[in-house]
């Protein structure tokens, strides 16, 4: 395998959807090409840093005030 | 409650106790999906007032429609479906020339430029705010249709059937957008680690 392909795989990879000739493959690329092995760490890194940061939520005021607004309309809506 | 939240879990039965206009279901419902229709919203629009506009619309069509819901698709999914549309048709509004069709070269992939081991471990990272702001900058560069499905799928961890649903794109556009916005993002932040690293 070579660096394109490789990086052309690389997310089926990490996702572990590759069949297992191309897995193979592949982890004997990484084993001797140190580039594709940074490019595959510090996209694994750049993962797991948005799934831990990603999670926000509205703010507790905005949150509240939405909850009542919504919950009137959804109470004095029609029913089936 | 607590036996409450796992008996609305199944989604017939939240839809049921919905129609019956069960305030308890729809307490329920909102806090399984508002901070996550918000999160969809803030990523499209870069604005929490107007995702914050696109959360309250979405209920409020969910609330309008319960009757005709067929309930085929799962609840969730018809609820992240609504805000997205909502939130691309605000999109459109202030940005007429958004593109989230699929374009030629969009398959294509730039090679990477910045091979650098990063230094620390990510979770020492998360505490330094010049990388939260990092993190906030890169994903903020990401073209929208490629940010809408690296949120979808690593931020909300949905799959990609279900992110494809959402989106009304296919199975394999939904893997080449994300695998982009994957090296992209890998892109911007080694060079943003980089900068910090260097002052
Ligand atoms: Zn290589």
């Amino acid at each position: 395998m070579k660096c394109e392909e490789l990086l052309q795989y690389l997310s089926d990879y990490i996702d572990q959807e590759l069949d297992d000739a191309l897995t193979t493959e592949a982890q004997e690329h990484l084993a001797t090409c140190h580039n594709c092995r940074v490019v595959l760490d510090s996209t694994q890194q750049t993962i797991f840093l948005f799934r831990e940061q990603g999670k926000r939520s509205i703010p507790a005021q905005s949150r509240s005030r939405l909850f009542d607004q919504l919950q009137d309309a959804f109470l004095t809506s029609k029913t089936s | 409650m607590d036996l409450q939240s796992g008996y609305y879990e199944d989604s017939d039965t939240l839809l049921l106790a919905l129609r019956q206009r069960d305030p308890a279901a729809f307490a329920y419902l909102f806090e399984q999906y508002s901070d996550k229709t918000y999160r969809l919203a803030a990523s499209l629009l870069k604005d929490e007032v107007a995702a914050e506009g696109v959360v309250q619309d979405t209920f409020l069509r969910l609330i309008e429609r319960l009757d005709q819901f067929e309930g085929r698709a799962n609840l969730g999914t018809w609820l992240y479906r609504i805000a997205y549309n909502l939130s691309v048709d605000r999109l459109r509004k202030r940005k007429p020339e958004l593109e989230l069709e699929d374009e030629p070269g969009d398959g294509r992939l730039p090679l990477p430029v910045h091979l650098v081991e990063w230094q620390q471990w990510p979770e020492k990272l998360l505490s330094d705010g010049e990388v939260t702001r990092a993190l906030d900058e890169a994903i903020a560069a990401l073209p929208e249709k490629f940010r809408i499905v690296f949120v979808l799928r690593e931020v909300e961890g949905l799959s990609t059937q279900e992110t494809a649903e959402i989106t009304n794109l296919s199975l394999s556009a939904t893997k080449v957008r994300l695998h982009r916005a994957r090296l992209f993002l890998r892109e911007q932040l080694t060079q943003s680690l980089l900068a910090i690293g260097a002052e």
